[in-house]
Protein backbone atom coordinates (compact mmCIF):
# COMPACT_ATOMS: atom_id res chain seq x y z
CA UNK A 1 0.00 0.00 0.00
CA UNK A 2 1.64 3.13 -0.99
CA UNK A 3 2.39 5.50 1.95
CA UNK A 4 -0.01 8.54 2.68
CA UNK A 5 1.54 11.90 2.16
CA UNK A 6 -0.04 13.39 4.65
CA UNK A 7 -0.37 14.09 8.36
CA UNK A 8 -4.12 13.55 9.98
CA UNK A 9 -4.74 16.20 12.87
CA UNK A 10 -7.11 15.35 15.36
CA UNK A 11 -8.70 17.74 18.16
CA UNK A 12 -11.02 18.20 20.70
CA UNK A 13 -12.24 21.75 21.09
CA UNK A 14 -14.12 22.03 24.06
CA UNK A 15 -17.46 24.01 24.11
CA UNK A 16 -18.45 24.61 20.41
CA UNK A 17 -22.02 25.61 20.72
CA UNK A 18 -23.24 27.20 17.41
CA UNK A 19 -22.46 26.44 14.04
CA UNK A 20 -21.00 30.13 13.37
CA UNK A 21 -18.20 29.25 15.95
CA UNK A 22 -17.40 25.75 14.48
CA UNK A 23 -17.51 27.36 11.00
CA UNK A 24 -15.40 30.15 12.20
CA UNK A 25 -12.65 27.44 13.81
CA UNK A 26 -12.56 26.05 10.27
CA UNK A 27 -12.30 29.13 8.31
CA UNK A 28 -9.12 30.03 10.89
CA UNK A 29 -7.69 26.70 10.12
CA UNK A 30 -7.68 27.83 5.96
CA UNK A 31 -5.03 30.06 6.48
CA UNK A 32 -2.93 26.99 7.00
CA UNK A 33 -2.47 26.72 2.95
CA UNK A 34 -2.70 22.78 1.77
CA UNK A 35 -5.09 22.09 4.41
CA UNK A 36 -7.31 19.29 3.38
CA UNK A 37 -10.67 17.24 4.43
CA UNK A 38 -12.23 19.43 7.29
CA UNK A 39 -14.56 18.37 9.46
CA UNK A 40 -15.68 18.95 12.96
CA UNK A 41 -18.55 17.88 14.97
CA UNK A 42 -20.32 20.90 16.43
CA UNK A 43 -21.88 18.42 18.88
CA UNK A 44 -18.56 16.41 19.81
CA UNK A 45 -16.12 19.39 19.21
CA UNK A 46 -14.23 17.07 17.42
CA UNK A 47 -11.97 18.85 14.58
CA UNK A 48 -10.23 16.71 11.81
CA UNK A 49 -7.69 17.57 9.15
CA UNK A 50 -4.88 16.51 6.70
CA UNK A 51 -1.92 18.27 6.12
CA UNK A 52 0.77 17.67 3.74
CA UNK A 53 3.27 15.91 5.61
CA UNK A 54 6.25 17.43 4.38
CA UNK A 55 5.37 20.61 6.25
CA UNK A 56 5.63 19.12 9.30
CA UNK A 57 2.94 20.95 11.09
CA UNK A 58 3.43 20.81 14.90
CA UNK A 59 0.89 20.14 17.93
CA UNK A 60 2.40 23.45 19.18
CA UNK A 61 0.56 25.11 15.76
CA UNK A 62 -2.11 23.46 15.94
CA UNK A 63 -2.69 24.44 19.74
CA UNK A 64 -1.31 28.19 18.94
CA UNK A 65 -4.28 28.79 16.38
CA UNK A 66 -7.38 27.33 17.63
CA UNK A 67 -6.09 29.98 20.47
CA UNK A 68 -5.80 32.28 18.44
CA UNK A 69 -9.38 31.88 17.04
CA UNK A 70 -10.48 32.51 20.01
CA UNK A 71 -11.28 28.46 20.94
CA UNK A 72 -9.91 26.08 23.92
CA UNK A 73 -8.35 22.67 22.37
CA UNK A 74 -9.02 20.08 24.79
CA UNK A 75 -7.18 17.23 24.12
CA UNK A 76 -5.30 16.43 20.04
CA UNK A 77 -3.60 13.42 18.09
CA UNK A 78 -1.67 13.50 15.49
CA UNK A 79 -1.24 10.72 13.13
CA UNK A 80 2.06 10.86 11.05
CA UNK A 81 1.91 10.25 7.54
CA UNK A 82 4.96 7.61 8.26
CA UNK A 83 2.34 6.38 10.86
CA UNK A 84 3.83 7.77 14.37
CA UNK A 85 1.17 8.82 15.96
CA UNK A 86 2.02 11.68 18.95
CA UNK A 87 -1.20 12.47 21.66
CA UNK A 88 -1.58 14.89 24.64
CA UNK A 89 -2.64 14.40 27.49
CA UNK A 90 -6.11 15.97 28.32
CA UNK A 91 -5.29 19.57 29.11
CA UNK A 92 -7.70 20.02 31.63
CA UNK A 93 -8.08 17.21 33.38
CA UNK A 94 -7.90 16.78 36.99
CA UNK A 95 -4.61 16.79 38.83
CA UNK A 96 -3.51 13.88 40.80
CA UNK A 97 -2.92 15.72 43.92
CA UNK A 98 -5.23 18.78 45.16
CA UNK A 99 -4.42 21.59 46.52
CA UNK A 100 -4.52 22.48 49.76
CA UNK A 101 -6.64 26.07 49.65
CA UNK A 102 -9.59 26.63 47.71
CA UNK A 103 -10.13 29.61 45.81
CA UNK A 104 -13.00 31.69 44.94
CA UNK A 105 -13.62 34.25 42.23
CA UNK A 106 -16.66 36.03 40.03
CA UNK A 107 -15.67 36.05 36.49
CA UNK A 108 -17.92 37.06 33.71
CA UNK A 109 -18.54 34.54 30.55
CA UNK A 110 -21.74 33.13 29.24
CA UNK A 111 -21.35 29.67 27.65
CA UNK A 112 -19.60 26.27 27.60
CA UNK A 113 -16.79 27.80 25.51
CA UNK A 114 -16.09 30.70 28.65
CA UNK A 115 -15.84 27.51 30.88
CA UNK A 116 -13.34 26.00 29.12
CA UNK A 117 -11.44 29.04 28.27
CA UNK A 118 -11.81 29.98 32.29
CA UNK A 119 -10.75 26.71 33.52
CA UNK A 120 -7.90 26.65 31.18
CA UNK A 121 -6.23 29.93 32.14
CA UNK A 122 -6.84 28.68 36.03
CA UNK A 123 -5.27 25.52 35.46
CA UNK A 124 -2.08 27.54 33.31
CA UNK A 125 -0.54 28.68 36.77
CA UNK A 126 1.61 26.35 38.46
CA UNK A 127 -0.29 25.26 41.36
CA UNK A 128 -3.59 25.14 40.91
CA UNK A 129 -4.13 21.84 40.70
CA UNK A 130 -8.32 22.02 40.03
CA UNK A 131 -10.88 24.42 38.72
CA UNK A 132 -14.49 24.63 38.01
CA UNK A 133 -16.83 27.66 36.20
CA UNK A 134 -20.83 27.65 36.19
CA UNK A 135 -21.92 29.55 34.10
CA UNK A 136 -25.27 30.01 35.79
CA UNK A 137 -23.32 31.80 38.94
CA UNK A 138 -20.25 32.85 37.16
CA UNK A 139 -18.33 31.65 40.31
CA UNK A 140 -15.05 30.07 39.74
CA UNK A 141 -13.75 27.66 42.72
CA UNK A 142 -10.39 26.41 42.56
CA UNK A 143 -7.91 24.59 44.34
CA UNK A 144 -4.21 25.52 44.90
CA UNK A 145 -0.99 25.11 46.68
CA UNK A 146 -0.10 28.75 48.38
CA UNK A 147 3.24 28.19 48.28
CA UNK A 148 3.09 27.93 44.23
CA UNK A 149 0.40 30.03 43.22
CA UNK A 150 -1.87 32.52 44.12
CA UNK A 151 -5.41 33.95 43.87
CA UNK A 152 -3.93 37.37 42.54
CA UNK A 153 -1.89 35.18 39.48
CA UNK A 154 -5.41 32.97 38.57
CA UNK A 155 -7.45 36.79 38.02
CA UNK A 156 -4.61 38.06 35.95
CA UNK A 157 -4.22 35.14 33.56
CA UNK A 158 -8.05 34.90 33.53
CA UNK A 159 -8.06 39.03 32.76
CA UNK A 160 -5.11 37.97 29.81
CA UNK A 161 -7.78 35.39 28.46
CA UNK A 162 -10.79 38.12 27.92
CA UNK A 163 -12.88 37.58 31.18
CA UNK A 164 -13.68 40.02 33.65
CA UNK A 165 -12.79 39.01 37.11
CA UNK A 166 -14.23 40.46 40.14
CA UNK A 167 -14.36 44.41 39.81
CA UNK A 168 -11.27 44.33 36.91
CA UNK A 169 -12.24 44.26 33.54
CA UNK A 170 -10.11 42.68 30.89
CA UNK A 171 -8.55 44.90 28.08
CA UNK A 172 -10.56 45.73 24.76
CA UNK A 173 -8.45 43.84 23.13
CA UNK A 174 -8.57 40.78 24.72
CA UNK A 175 -12.46 40.69 24.98
CA UNK A 176 -12.59 41.69 21.14
CA UNK A 177 -10.41 38.37 20.60
CA UNK A 178 -13.37 36.40 22.18
CA UNK A 179 -15.41 34.35 19.53
CA UNK A 180 -18.95 35.74 19.09
CA UNK A 181 -20.49 33.19 21.37
CA UNK A 182 -18.14 34.30 24.54
CA UNK A 183 -18.94 38.21 24.18
CA UNK A 184 -20.44 38.61 27.47
CA UNK A 185 -20.66 42.53 27.96
CA UNK A 186 -23.62 42.75 25.29
CA UNK A 187 -25.58 39.83 26.56
CA UNK A 188 -25.94 40.62 29.93
CA UNK A 189 -26.50 44.32 29.63
CA UNK A 190 -29.88 44.20 29.69
CA UNK B 1 -38.12 36.37 -2.11
CA UNK B 2 -38.26 37.44 1.01
CA UNK B 3 -39.61 40.52 0.02
CA UNK B 4 -43.85 40.70 1.42
CA UNK B 5 -45.99 38.67 -0.46
CA UNK B 6 -49.64 39.07 -1.20
CA UNK B 7 -49.62 35.48 0.54
CA UNK B 8 -48.19 36.71 3.39
CA UNK B 9 -50.81 39.72 3.60
CA UNK B 10 -53.52 37.17 3.32
CA UNK B 11 -52.21 35.27 6.86
CA UNK B 12 -52.21 38.60 8.52
CA UNK B 13 -55.75 38.91 7.87
CA UNK B 14 -56.57 35.67 9.07
CA UNK B 15 -54.43 36.37 12.03
CA UNK B 16 -56.60 39.76 12.22
CA UNK B 17 -60.03 38.61 11.50
CA UNK B 18 -61.51 35.44 9.63
CA UNK B 19 -63.79 35.30 11.46
CA UNK B 20 -65.08 38.93 12.80
CA UNK B 21 -62.77 39.72 15.16
CA UNK B 22 -61.42 35.95 16.05
CA UNK B 23 -57.68 36.28 17.80
CA UNK B 24 -55.40 34.13 16.18
CA UNK B 25 -51.89 32.80 17.30
CA UNK B 26 -49.38 30.46 16.08
CA UNK B 27 -49.35 26.88 17.71
CA UNK B 28 -47.25 24.07 17.09
CA UNK B 29 -48.73 20.99 14.76
CA UNK B 30 -46.23 18.48 13.56
CA UNK B 31 -42.37 18.13 12.96
CA UNK B 32 -40.64 17.01 9.90
CA UNK B 33 -37.60 15.01 9.80
CA UNK B 34 -34.74 15.84 7.13
CA UNK B 35 -32.59 13.38 8.24
CA UNK B 36 -29.00 14.68 7.59
CA UNK B 37 -29.76 17.39 6.93
CA UNK B 38 -28.45 20.06 9.18
CA UNK B 39 -30.39 23.40 8.05
CA UNK B 40 -29.45 26.60 8.77
CA UNK B 41 -31.14 28.53 6.11
CA UNK B 42 -34.73 28.25 4.54
CA UNK B 43 -36.65 29.54 1.34
CA UNK B 44 -39.65 29.03 -0.33
CA UNK B 45 -41.10 28.15 -3.61
CA UNK B 46 -44.49 26.62 -5.24
CA UNK B 47 -42.42 23.41 -5.54
CA UNK B 48 -41.16 23.56 -1.70
CA UNK B 49 -37.92 24.40 0.69
CA UNK B 50 -34.64 25.47 -0.25
CA UNK B 51 -32.88 24.70 2.84
CA UNK B 52 -29.21 25.00 2.98
CA UNK B 53 -27.54 22.23 5.06
CA UNK B 54 -24.32 24.20 6.45
CA UNK B 55 -22.49 20.94 8.07
CA UNK B 56 -22.81 19.32 4.88
CA UNK B 57 -21.79 22.10 2.42
CA UNK B 58 -24.99 21.80 0.32
CA UNK B 59 -28.11 22.83 -0.57
CA UNK B 60 -31.20 20.80 -0.15
CA UNK B 61 -34.46 21.10 -2.02
CA UNK B 62 -37.09 19.52 -0.72
CA UNK B 63 -40.93 19.17 -0.90
CA UNK B 64 -43.22 20.71 2.01
CA UNK B 65 -43.08 17.39 3.45
CA UNK B 66 -39.38 17.17 3.62
CA UNK B 67 -38.76 14.68 0.84
CA UNK B 68 -35.60 15.48 -0.26
CA UNK B 69 -36.00 16.29 -4.24
CA UNK B 70 -32.26 16.92 -5.39
CA UNK B 71 -28.74 18.10 -3.41
CA UNK B 72 -26.40 20.63 -4.60
CA UNK B 73 -22.92 20.30 -3.49
CA UNK B 74 -19.68 21.62 -3.34
CA UNK B 75 -20.66 24.56 -1.46
CA UNK B 76 -18.58 25.83 1.34
CA UNK B 77 -20.50 26.40 4.87
CA UNK B 78 -24.15 27.72 2.88
CA UNK B 79 -25.93 29.82 5.42
CA UNK B 80 -29.20 32.30 4.76
CA UNK B 81 -30.17 31.93 1.91
CA UNK B 82 -32.65 33.67 -0.43
CA UNK B 83 -34.41 32.86 -3.45
CA UNK B 84 -35.79 35.34 -6.24
CA UNK B 85 -37.69 34.44 -9.52
CA UNK B 86 -36.33 30.86 -9.49
CA UNK B 87 -32.89 31.94 -8.95
CA UNK B 88 -31.15 31.05 -5.60
CA UNK B 89 -28.84 33.01 -3.56
CA UNK B 90 -26.48 31.29 -1.57
CA UNK B 91 -24.13 32.99 1.19
CA UNK B 92 -20.99 30.85 1.83
CA UNK B 93 -19.57 31.28 5.09
CA UNK B 94 -16.48 28.81 4.14
CA UNK B 95 -15.52 30.76 0.75
CA UNK B 96 -17.08 34.19 1.17
CA UNK B 97 -18.52 34.04 -2.27
CA UNK B 98 -21.85 34.14 -2.86
CA UNK B 99 -23.64 31.28 -5.15
CA UNK B 100 -26.10 31.79 -7.56
CA UNK B 101 -27.80 28.33 -8.96
CA UNK B 102 -29.95 28.85 -11.64
CA UNK B 103 -31.22 26.41 -14.62
CA UNK B 104 -29.18 23.87 -13.00
CA UNK B 105 -25.81 25.55 -13.05
CA UNK B 106 -23.67 27.31 -9.62
CA UNK B 107 -22.14 29.99 -10.21
CA UNK B 108 -19.78 31.36 -7.55
CA UNK B 109 -19.80 35.43 -7.89
CA UNK B 110 -17.73 37.58 -5.44
CA UNK B 111 -20.23 39.60 -4.17
CA UNK B 112 -19.67 43.30 -2.70
CA UNK B 113 -15.92 44.31 -1.00
CA UNK B 114 -13.89 41.76 1.07
CA UNK B 115 -16.53 39.67 2.29
CA UNK B 116 -15.43 37.84 5.24
CA UNK B 117 -17.89 34.76 6.34
CA UNK B 118 -21.16 36.01 4.55
CA UNK B 119 -24.11 34.60 6.42
CA UNK B 120 -26.98 35.92 5.14
CA UNK B 121 -28.84 37.24 1.89
CA UNK B 122 -31.67 38.45 0.77
CA UNK B 123 -32.76 40.24 -2.64
CA UNK B 124 -35.56 41.93 -3.81
CA UNK B 125 -35.88 42.88 -7.28
CA UNK B 126 -32.92 44.15 -8.82
CA UNK B 127 -31.44 44.90 -4.94
CA UNK B 128 -29.75 42.46 -2.42
CA UNK B 129 -28.27 42.66 0.79
CA UNK B 130 -26.00 40.88 2.56
CA UNK B 131 -25.18 39.93 6.24
CA UNK B 132 -21.07 39.60 6.48
CA UNK B 133 -20.58 38.02 9.92
CA UNK B 134 -16.79 38.78 10.50
CA UNK B 135 -16.85 42.21 9.20
CA UNK B 136 -19.75 43.35 11.59
CA UNK B 137 -21.05 44.57 8.49
CA UNK B 138 -24.23 45.09 6.09
CA UNK B 139 -23.72 45.58 1.94
CA UNK B 140 -26.26 46.88 0.07
CA UNK B 141 -27.51 47.06 -3.60
CA UNK B 142 -29.43 49.19 -5.04
CA UNK B 143 -31.57 49.15 -8.00
CA UNK B 144 -29.15 50.82 -10.16
CA UNK B 145 -26.40 48.16 -8.68
CA UNK B 146 -24.51 50.43 -6.53
CA UNK B 147 -23.28 48.84 -3.80
CA UNK B 148 -22.89 50.47 -0.23
CA UNK B 149 -21.45 49.29 3.12
CA UNK B 150 -23.34 50.22 6.34
CA UNK B 151 -22.38 49.63 10.14
CA UNK B 152 -19.56 48.82 12.19
CA UNK B 153 -18.39 46.34 15.36
CA UNK B 154 -20.38 47.89 18.18
CA UNK B 155 -23.27 47.88 20.07
CA UNK B 156 -24.87 51.18 19.46
CA UNK B 157 -27.79 51.57 16.79
CA UNK B 158 -26.48 51.55 13.03
CA UNK B 159 -23.70 49.34 14.70
CA UNK B 160 -23.55 45.35 14.07
CA UNK B 161 -22.13 42.10 16.36
CA UNK B 162 -21.86 39.27 14.15
CA UNK B 163 -24.84 39.84 11.54
CA UNK B 164 -26.33 36.89 10.46
CA UNK B 165 -29.17 37.11 8.55
CA UNK B 166 -30.82 39.70 6.64
CA UNK B 167 -34.39 40.67 4.78
CA UNK B 168 -34.99 43.82 2.46
CA UNK B 169 -38.94 44.97 2.92
CA UNK B 170 -39.88 47.93 1.74
CA UNK B 171 -39.35 49.92 5.14
CA UNK B 172 -35.54 49.06 5.15
CA UNK B 173 -33.39 46.30 6.13
CA UNK B 174 -34.08 43.94 8.91
CA UNK B 175 -30.72 42.84 10.25
CA UNK B 176 -30.39 39.79 12.73
CA UNK B 177 -28.12 41.11 15.48
CA UNK B 178 -26.87 38.12 16.26
CA UNK B 179 -24.44 38.63 19.28
CA UNK B 180 -26.41 42.22 20.33
CA UNK B 181 -29.14 39.78 20.45
CA UNK B 182 -31.75 42.03 18.97
CA UNK B 183 -33.08 42.70 15.37
CA UNK B 184 -32.37 45.91 13.82
CA UNK B 185 -34.07 47.63 11.00
CA UNK B 186 -31.85 50.20 8.96
CA UNK B 187 -32.84 52.57 6.05
CA UNK B 188 -31.50 51.97 2.51
CA UNK B 189 -28.64 54.47 3.63
CA UNK B 190 -27.48 52.51 6.85
CA UNK B 191 -29.17 54.92 9.76
CA UNK B 192 -31.09 52.91 12.33
CA UNK B 193 -34.80 52.95 12.58
CA UNK B 194 -35.50 50.73 15.25
CA UNK B 195 -33.71 48.25 17.37
CA UNK B 196 -36.37 45.28 18.39
CA UNK B 197 -35.53 42.52 21.14
CA UNK B 198 -32.83 43.82 23.23
CA UNK B 199 -35.19 43.46 26.56
CA UNK B 200 -35.96 39.85 25.81
CA UNK B 201 -32.49 38.78 26.59
CA UNK B 202 -32.24 36.60 23.34
CA UNK B 203 -29.08 34.53 23.25
CA UNK B 204 -28.03 34.71 19.42
CA UNK B 205 -31.01 36.40 17.10
CA UNK B 206 -29.33 34.47 14.22
CA UNK B 207 -31.87 34.75 12.00
CA UNK B 208 -35.07 36.87 11.11
CA UNK B 209 -37.86 36.33 8.95
CA UNK B 210 -40.49 39.41 8.89
CA UNK B 211 -43.96 39.66 7.28
CA UNK B 212 -46.35 43.12 6.53
CA UNK B 213 -46.52 43.27 10.37
CA UNK B 214 -44.52 40.52 11.98
CA UNK B 215 -40.80 39.76 13.07
CA UNK B 216 -39.53 36.91 13.68
CA UNK B 217 -36.60 36.38 15.21
CA UNK B 218 -34.45 33.14 16.72
CA UNK B 219 -33.14 33.27 19.95
CA UNK B 220 -30.70 30.12 19.21
CA UNK B 221 -29.23 29.11 22.31
CA UNK B 222 -32.35 29.58 24.64
CA UNK B 223 -34.11 27.11 22.09
CA UNK B 224 -37.11 29.81 21.39
CA UNK B 225 -38.63 32.02 18.41
CA UNK B 226 -39.34 35.71 19.60
CA UNK B 227 -42.64 37.61 17.67
CA UNK B 228 -42.49 41.02 17.59
CA UNK B 229 -45.07 43.62 16.16
CA UNK B 230 -43.02 46.58 14.20
CA UNK B 231 -42.92 48.62 17.22
CA UNK B 232 -41.08 45.64 18.70
CA UNK B 233 -43.69 44.74 21.07
CA UNK B 234 -43.90 40.63 21.89
CA UNK B 235 -46.84 39.62 20.23
CA UNK B 236 -46.17 35.67 20.83
CA UNK B 237 -43.13 33.49 22.10
CA UNK B 238 -42.52 30.04 20.70
CA UNK B 239 -40.87 26.80 22.34
CA UNK B 240 -42.97 23.91 21.78
CA UNK B 241 -40.43 21.49 20.19
CA UNK B 242 -38.14 24.48 19.32
CA UNK B 243 -34.25 23.38 19.33
CA UNK B 244 -30.56 25.22 18.52
CA UNK B 245 -33.39 27.51 15.88
CA UNK B 246 -31.70 29.06 12.85
CA UNK B 247 -34.43 30.50 10.85
CA UNK B 248 -38.18 30.36 9.77
CA UNK B 249 -40.42 31.29 6.77
CA UNK B 250 -44.21 31.25 6.72
CA UNK B 251 -46.72 30.99 3.67
CA UNK B 252 -50.26 32.11 4.37
CA UNK B 253 -51.40 30.62 7.98
CA UNK B 254 -48.43 28.30 8.28
CA UNK B 255 -45.30 28.74 9.51
CA UNK B 256 -42.20 26.73 9.77
CA UNK B 257 -38.94 26.71 12.06
CA UNK B 258 -35.92 25.57 11.13
CA UNK B 259 -34.26 23.35 14.07
CA UNK B 260 -30.34 23.10 13.79
CA UNK B 261 -29.39 20.50 16.06
CA UNK B 262 -32.40 17.71 15.54
CA UNK B 263 -32.38 17.93 11.56
CA UNK B 264 -36.38 18.90 11.94
CA UNK B 265 -38.44 21.73 9.99
CA UNK B 266 -41.24 22.37 12.57
CA UNK B 267 -44.44 23.43 11.20
CA UNK B 268 -46.81 25.70 13.18
CA UNK B 269 -49.85 27.09 11.99
CA UNK B 270 -52.09 30.19 12.74
CA UNK B 271 -54.75 28.77 15.54
CA UNK B 272 -57.81 30.46 17.55
CA UNK B 273 -56.94 31.65 20.60
CA UNK B 274 -57.28 29.13 23.15
CA UNK B 275 -59.28 30.91 25.50
CA UNK B 276 -58.62 30.45 29.61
Amino acid sequence: MAQSSRDVFEVQVDGLGCPFCAYGLEKKFKEFKGIKKITIDIETGDFRFEYPADQALTAEQVVKQVEKAGYTPKTWTITRADGQVETSEAMLASASSKGSEKGELTVRGVCGMCKARIEKATLSITGVSEANWDVESNQLTFGYDPSKASSDAVRDAILAAGHDVENKKATDEAYDALPPCCLYRTKSKH
Amino acid sequence: MKKFSSILLLGLVALISSCGTEEKEWSYQETVHLGEVRPIGLALTDEGFWISDGDNNRLVQTDRNGKVARYIDSLERPMHLDVAEGVVYVPQYGNDRIGVFAADILQQTQGPGNLDAPAGVSVAGNTMAVADFYNNQVHYKNEQGQWSTFGKKGSEPGEFLYPTDVQITEEGIWVADAYNHRAQLIDFEGQSLAVIGEEQDLNAATGIWVTETEVFLTDFENDRVWIFNKQGEVLQLLDDEVEKPTDMISEGESLWVANFRKGELLKYALTPVQKK
